[in-house]
């Protein structure tokens, strides 16, 4: 995006704004063209809340129309027996629809994506059942029917349009301010990769939650407002799946996780939906069942995204935004509290582990320790257990038993975004970056703590991004901020990975192979730059096949075999330990290469 | 005591027509990891041409399941090779979303042919019940319930013993491991869609005598299918047997010592109450997710 189109993209929607305000003030404006305005906006609203949910964080909500019920029954119910107008008692609505997300969110943090999909297609109609099974409360079947509005005539429907494009407008603010903090970023993260998200500090149970709270709460209050506008309101008409196949088909259509994208949908989906009512309802479903695979076939980034790359291509312009760079002279990463101060105390402890998958054992009783200061090498041939006690030891997989100790504190019950406050950093065998997300991002993305202020915080503060270049600096990256990671390749992204978890300040880093499927200059520089961060004090535990790499650079080296650690020692022990030739050569071997050296 | 037991009958009964239904929905999801949203409106579509059937030849729906259930496969077969495949490689969500797409999108086209009006079919047994000791056993719901049975035996069968079926299994259980040995894993899963939609055909038909229906039937179908699923363990056909009986019963007891609208209540709460506690349902296995793929 250049600065032209930017302004012209701004002035345009300066214009549609002003327009729509003005629009009831003018002669022209009819009341059946206002109405369809009011429930444009009402759809951009609940397509904007759904756009937070399942556009940012990636969880597909079928049921989001519920929460418009909820805010209507709040209202409809507490206008029966408040005297106060229900447009004040419309922000109720919202309250309301947040407190059940919040109480849904506690299933939520639980569960992955299709078990989210299955709970909320149930909860629509759970909440339906309950309007229709609860007529003390609800009216039932019979519905509620609220107060006529007690402005005068001429005012008409104009103080519904105005709540309503307010709310419109709110909904884009929160979007845009979501997107440009902390927690947007972190919401992103979950969408592309949520147990990479746990493992750089991103508290996913908390990011869900809101998530789901912030998709609802408006939803809730344009309900309270638009029940007042129908002023009859019946468990069908508000819980209705055909609103959320609006929803959905808004958000897909115009752009799914971009801002604009669900105000889009909005204006183009109601305006359909309204030219084809006099239809049976059959034809309807038909229309918009049909339009909604054809978007998901079809055009699956929405229109949104597809027309920016359009325009990108025909200007020829470079894709991705290149961030303001910041001059500095290339620094080396910060230094870390008394390197070697204590180096030979352990630092890691692993006692006893035991995990079981179904009737493997894939790590069996193993126990080993990591001292402080050292590059600890782990290996072992394949399926030996190194990946999962990697697994356990960052809390990506839970052991049946033994405990893992980091400084002395257990944490084999921590959650892996715990273990990353506490300095553990962990890279992957087969690289987990954002794909999505240029190189820059992801290594901002890390989080070294949680605190409620920071999920406000701007997405990259000033020293972060200064942190961020210098780290990149460091592992050579630098002259790739800006591009996309995933069309790094693979050692490329090995480095970025790397960077990213030095954003954590950890102590300890576990790196999965990674000399593993890169170039030898790569592997060089990855030798280099271990060699240069554990002279600062950083201790390492590294599973590598690289044998030259690992004899060269670690002392101690574990040796793993069917889940236990059988040998460990200096590498020229571990080279002549003749269990460690069984282990990787079969029963057998070690015997026989002892009688030949004999 | 007798109450209590002919209320036991009846859910033992009706959740045996439930496994049936709810095999198709877990098999396809075993291998595929695809939910099938559209899998109600099939149901109720199968009841629909079974209600064509009946109404024009008079044929019995039991017998009319020897015509949907190929009719329902040869749909399955369709779907999959039109629509799923080209998103089977996309996040579930997609999949989710073009599932239920084709849901809305049936329930339209049901809607235009057959108008939204309650129908149901009804032959001579439909009234009928046998007494036995005290308890009447309705004759509609012990055929269908027998019926149920048999077509879930033919599938267990299938699964073990023919090369398809345990190349289905494979699948299933570790889709790379199942390329590994030789099976065309695309081809399986073109073959679980369509097998899995095949039993929407004698769900239907069973259906058709033993409630009433019309088009939008289906959110409540799919709602109580997903609740047995969710139940069972995703995935486990055992574990959507044993989980549909125990809906069937649930439904049953809330019917008789509750009321009959909160029965229908029953399969969302199932829904919510098992994903908090036991999000693996029964006999669902917990996944590995960490390995790197």
């Amino acid at each position: 995006m250049t600065l032209p189109r930017r302004g012209l993209g701004r002035i345009a929607i300066g214009l549609v704004a002003t327009g729509l305000v003005l629009y009831p003030l003018i002669g022209s404006a009819n009341a059946y063209r206002e109405t369809v305005l009011i429930q444009i906006f009402l759809l951009a609203v609940m397509a904007g809340g759904w756009n937070i949910i399942s556009g940012y964080t990636g969880y597909v909500s079928l049921g989001q129309s519920a929460f418009l019920g909820i805010g209507a029954y709040t209202v409809g119910i507490l206008s029966m027996h408040v005297a106060v107008s229900p447009l004040l008692l419309a922000p109720l609505g919202g309250i309301a629809a947040a407190l059940i997300a919040i109480i849904l969110g506690a299933v939520i943090m639980r569960t992955r994506g299709h078990s989210f999909v299955i709970i909320t297609i149930a909860f629509l109609f759970l909440m339906q059942a309950l309007a229709l099974n609860l007529p003390g409360i609800t009216g039932g079947s019979n519905g509620i029917t609220l107060p006529l509005p007690d402005w005068s005539n001429d005012t008409q429907q104009l103080p519904f349009y105005y709540s309503l494009l307010g709310l419109m407008a709110l909904s884009v603010a929160l979007s845009w301010w979501i997107r440009r903090s902390k927690f947007g970023t972190g919401l992103i993260a979950i969408r592309e990769d949520e147990d990479k998200a746990a493992a750089i500090g991103v508290r996913t149970s908390v990011y869900k939650i809101l998530s789901f709270t912030a998709s609802a709460v408006l939803i809730g209050v344009a309900g309270g407002v638009y029940a007042y506008f129908l002023t009859f309101i019946d468990p069908r008409g508000m819980f209705d799946i055909l609103v959320s196949v609006q929803i959905v088909l808004a958000v897909l259509l115009g752009g799914r996780g971009t801002l604009w994208g669900p105000v889009v949908g909005a204006f183009i989906i109601l305006p359909l939906s309204e030219a084809t009512n006099a239809s049976s309802q059959g034809t309807h479903f038909v229309l918009f069942g049909g339009l909604l695979m054809a978007v998901v076939l079809f055009l699956p980034q929405g229109l949104v995204p597809t027309l920016n790359a359009f325009w990108a291509r025909r200007r020829g312009e470079p894709s991705p935004r290149r961030p303001a760079r910041v001059a500095a002279e290339p620094v080396p990463v910060a230094p870390y509290e008394d390197p070697h101060d204590r180096d030979g105390l352990p630092l890691l402890e692993l006692e006893a582990l035991v995990k079981r998958f179904g009737g493997v054992t894939a790590v069996d009783d193993c126990s080993f320790e990591v001292r402080r200061g050292s590059i600890t090498g782990l290996i072992g041939p394949n399926g030996s257990g190194k990946t999962t006690i990697f697994n356990l030891v960052s809390g990506m997989a839970r052991a049946d038993s033994g405990r893992v100790l980091l400084g002395g504190e257990r944490i084999d019950l921590m959650v892996p975004w715990e273990r990353a406050y506490l300095g553990m950093g962990r890279t992957f065998q087969i690289t987990r970056l954002f794909r999505q997300m240029t190189v820059f991002e992801n290594v901002v993305a890390p989080l070294p703590g949680f605190s409620w202020r920071q999920l406000g915080a701007d997405a990259v503060s000033g020293p972060e991004a200064v942190r961020a270049e210098e780290l990149l600096d460091f592992v050579g990256m630098a002259e790739f901020a800006s591009h996309q990671a995933g069309h790094l390749s693979f050692g490329q992204q090995k480095l970025v990975e790397l960077a990213q978890i030095l954003m954590l300040d950890p102590s300890l880093i576990l790196l999965d192979e990674p000399a593993g499927g890169i170039n030898p200059t790569a592997i060089d520089r990855m030798t280099d730059l271990i060699v240069k961060l554990n002279q600062r004090g950083v201790t390492f535990l590294i599973v590598e096949h690289n044998m030259p790499m690992v004899l060269g650079l670690c002392d101690p080296v574990m040796v793993l075999a069917d889940g236990r650690c059988i040998a460990q020692g200096h590498p020229h022990e571990i080279q002549a330990n003749p269990a460690v030739l069984d282990a990787y050569l079969g029963r057998g071997w070690g015997e026989a290469t002892e009688r030949l050296e004999v | 005591m007798t109450h209590l037991a002919q209320t036991l009958i009846l859910g033992l009964l009706i959740g045996g027509v439930y496994a049936l239904m709810a095999s198709g929905l877990t098999l396809i999801f075993g291998v595929m990891k695809v939910i099938n949203v559209a899998q109600g409106a099939l149901l109720i579509l199968a009841a629909l041409f079974t209600f064509e059937l009946w109404t024009r030849t008079g044929m019995d729906p039991m017998v009319a399941i020897l015509v949907t259930t190929p009719l329902m496969f040869g749909l399955g077969w369709a779907i999959y090779r039109l629509f799923v495949a080209r998103v089977r490689n996309a996040p579930i969500s997609m999949t989710v979303l073009l599932t239920f797409a084709l849901a809305i999108t049936l329930e339209g086209v049901m809607g235009v042919v057959w108008k939204n009006v309650f129908r149901s079919v009804t032959p001579g047994y439909f009234t009928r019940s046998f007494h036995v000791g005290g308890l009447f056993i309705p004759q509609a719901q012990l055929y269908g319930c027998g019926v149920a049975l048999l077509m879930l035996g033919l599938l267990f069968v299938f699964l073990t013993k023919t090369w398809s079926g345990r190349a289905i299994r494979a699948a299933s259980e570790n889709a790379q491991g199942a390329q590994l040995v030789g099976v065309n894993v695309n081809g399986v899963a073109a073959m679980t869609f369509a097998i899995g939609v095949a039993t929407t055909g004698a769900g239907g038909s069973i259906l058709s005598v033993l409630y009433s229906f019309f088009p939008a039937s289906h959110y409540l179908w799919i709602s109580r299918l997903l609740g047995i699923i969710v139940l069972g363990g995703m995935g486990s056909l055992p574990g959507a047997f044993i989980a549909a009986l125990m809906l069937g019963v649930a439904e049953a007891l809330t019917q008789t010592y509750i009321s009959t609208r909160w029965a229908t209540v029953v399969p969302y709460v199932v829904i919510l109450v098992v994903l908090l506690i036991r999000p693996q349902g029964l006999m669902g296995s917990k996944l590995r997710e960490d390995v790197a793929a």
